[in-house]
């Protein structure tokens, strides 16, 4: 992990563990004392509870102190810029509960997303600053982005904003544009199974990123692998001797040659160094399944070893 | 006509069952459709599908089976359809080529609802015994329920038409005073949300209300369609890991709008027949990690039927395929494991 860059982006296709792996990666850090705060524009599943309940202190006693996470609530941060405009609260709840001004919002395409943006890059910047005062606030900012569809869509609002409109709003949205398509302040990391979708998907992401925004993936983390991903051929040749021939086995047989293939397919495609995670086996509570994949993130990328395919 | 709905958050296999599905009610000799959003490549492929607003027709290997049809979801395809059709006099092209419009059309994200139901609407009037819809993944996939309302609210409002109409106006006699009229809610919104965005809002919607109204319509009749459980069956399409977590999430959230809870679809288990002793070295850590995720999926199929038998209508647990998950012949292997049953009038 880079600790120059601003943001780091974990990203991918829906259901493939973006927030997991966000989680696991911030509670690595925070536990390592460095601050870590991440970011979702989505609400916040089951899993992320995990970190702010009690047992966090027993199990990760240093990132208990040092690990926050934030749900950027757009409609929430539409009230904040409304009640900063009128400070009346009077006038202020007026306007919010007028329902012309929800509406409005609501078919306003991207104008959430919009303000997503300018929220996160306010922490980026904020995190940057601090970093140079006498104590940081924070060192990591992790952002959980959502799916790569409708991540792509959040980072074309600024872009569409200034290329559709006049006026603050798009120069808010050139400036915004222009931050989010640097690639110094963006460090992207792709999560995939090895499953045909998402590696598509991935791949197509990952091109959309170069095109549009000059971003390019830092490391792929490949999730969810079978043991026979970092396995050699060797070892591979020799299950064949055994004579065993279950049907369990020629299934988790032929997915690991199917994986193996895929790891193949996508190295071709994004040059970044990959990360396996293996499914997790047995985990005792869902902090102790994000302690358990916090192992398997070995950063900096291009650290070969344990884990790198 | 039958429809049946499914519903599931992403990677859980959705489009693969939503497919196999209609390919299964195909075999007992009906005329089905699948409406699927985002397939795979080799889905897509393996289907025929193409971009635009026609669907295509799937040749079937059984001579005694009926028709399967398929067709892709084009957001910006639909949009477009729609306003040809209902665009009045003259303003299609001001439409087609107004910046919100091209923002509309850029976040496709939150038009895919709204467009799959207008997709339904042209597709119920052709003679289906099913179709089986695939919706997007997430689990925001109710705001096909959800968003036609909101966006009729908007469009119907008729402070927006008043305000699209003065704005009309005084459009044409080059006059730039709306911002300072009486319409004090949209003063307020320009200086929040800036003069030019609102202004832009608003001529936009001056002409696209029309089919807005027209989109309402028909939404509204669609969404009545969905309502009804002689007609329409929400399933939802799980994975075993995430079974327990999707269902307190759809359960509510289907209750939450009054409809009733149809099949849960586990899909994607891992039941293959295990040995007896395990061989050592890889093979042997192989087959005991492959029993361990087996072993959890079992239990979580367990904890589903304790915990849910009762409150849903079936559930189904599905095998995951070892290859060609994408192909007809998986498709094919994936609709002899379903057993059918017919969305009832509970």
């Amino acid at each position: 992990m880079d600790p120059q860059s601003r943001i780091t982006v974990v990203c991918g296709k829906g259901g493939v563990g973006k927030t997991t792996v966000s989680l696991a990666l911030g509670l690595k850090h925070a536990n390592r004392g460095r601050r870590v705060v991440i970011v979702s524009s989505h609400p916040l599943p089951e899993l992320a509870i995990a970190v702010s309940l009690e047992g966090i202190a027993t199990r990760f006693p240093v990132a208990a102190k040092n690990l926050f996470v934030v749900h950027l609530d757009p409609r929430e941060m539409l009230q904040d810029i409304v009640k900063d405009n009128f400070p009346m609260q009077m006038m202020a709840d007026a306007i919010l509960n007028s329902s012309i001004f929800r509406n409005l919002v609501e078919v306003a395409p991207g104008l959430k997303e919009f303000y997503f943006l300018a929220r996160l890059q306010e922490l980026a910047e904020r995190k940057a600053a601090a970093a140079g005062a006498d104590g940081p606030d924070y060192e990591i900012l992790i952002w959980d982005a959502p799916a790569s569809g409708h991540f792509l869509t959040t980072l074309r609002a600024a872009r569409a904003f200034d290329t559709f409109l006049s006026g603050p709003l798009a120069a808010a949205g050139a400036e915004m544009d222009r931050f989010f398509s640097n690639s110094a302040n963006m460090e992207v990391l792709a999560v995939t199974p090895l499953e045909e979708m998402a590696i598509t998907e991935t791949i197509e992401m990952s091109e959309s990123l170069k095109r549009d925004f000059q971003l390019r993936c830092s490391a792929l983390i490949l999730n969810l692998v079978s043991p026979l991903v970092t396995a050699n051929e060797n070892e591979i040749a020799e299950i064949q001797l055994t004579g065993e021939s279950s049907p369990a086995l020629r299934f988790a047989m032929d997915r690991g040659h199917l994986e193996r293939e895929r790891a193949a397919v996508i190295r071709g495609s994004i040059p970044a160094p990959q990360i396996c995670v293996p499914r997790i086996r047995e985990w005792s509570n869902d902090l102790d399944l994000l302690g358990k994949v916090g192992d398997w993130l070995s950063f900096p990328p291009g650290a070969e070893g344990r884990g790198t395919a | 006509m039958k429809v049946i709905v499914y519903l599931g958050t992403g990677g859980v296999g959705k489009t693969s069952v939503a497919a196999s599905t209609a390919m299964a009610v195909a075999g007992t000799g009906a005329k089905a459709l699948v409406l699927t959003t985002d397939p795979s490549l080799r889905l897509r492929t393996a289907l025929g599908l193409a971009d635009g607003i026609t669907e295509q027709q799937v040749h079937l290997q059984d001579p005694n089976a009926g028709e399967l049809w398929a067709a892709l979801l084009d957001v910006r395809a639909t949009l477009d359809e729609a306003v040809r059709l209902y665009a009045r006099e003259g303003m299609e092209e001001r439409i087609l080529k107004h910046p919100i419009y091209a923002m509309i059309a850029n976040s496709l994200a939150g038009m895919q609802e709204l467009m799959a139901i207008e997709r339904l609407d042209q597709l119920r009037q052709r003679g289906f015994d099913h179709i089986i819809v695939d919706t997007a993944p997430s689990r925001h996939a109710f705001e096909i329920l959800d968003k036609p309302a909101l966006f009729a609210d908007f469009s119907s409002s008729r402070k927006v038409k008043l305000v699209g109409r003065t704005y009309r106006f005084v459009e044409g006699l080059g006059l730039n005073f709306i911002g300072k009229s009486a319409l004090d809610v949209y003063a307020k919104a320009e200086s929040i949300l800036g003069v030019n965005l609102v202004r832009q809002i608003l001529d936009f919607y001056s002409l696209f209300y029309p089919i807005a109204e027209g989109y309402a319509r028909r939404a509204e009749k669609t969404v009545e369609m969905l309502r009804d459980p002689s007609i329409t069956e929400f399933r939802v399409v799980t994975t075993p890991q995430k079974a327990l977590r999707d269902a307190a999430f759809f359960i509510d959230a289907l209750k939450e709008r009054n409809f009733a809870v149809g099949t849960f679809c586990v899909n994607r288990a891992w039941l293959h027949p295990f040995p007896d002793s395990l061989p050592g070295g890889l093979a042997g850590e192989v087959l005991s990690w492959y029993k361990s995720v087996s072993d959890s999926h079992r239990a979580a199929v367990w904890r589903l039927r304790e915990t849910y038998g009762s409150v849903v209508r079936d559930i189904q647990v599905f095998s995951e395929l070892e290859r060609d998950v994408d192909g007809i012949s998986a498709l094919e292997r994936l609709a002899v494991q379903m057993h059918l049953n017919e969305p009832t009038a509970a």
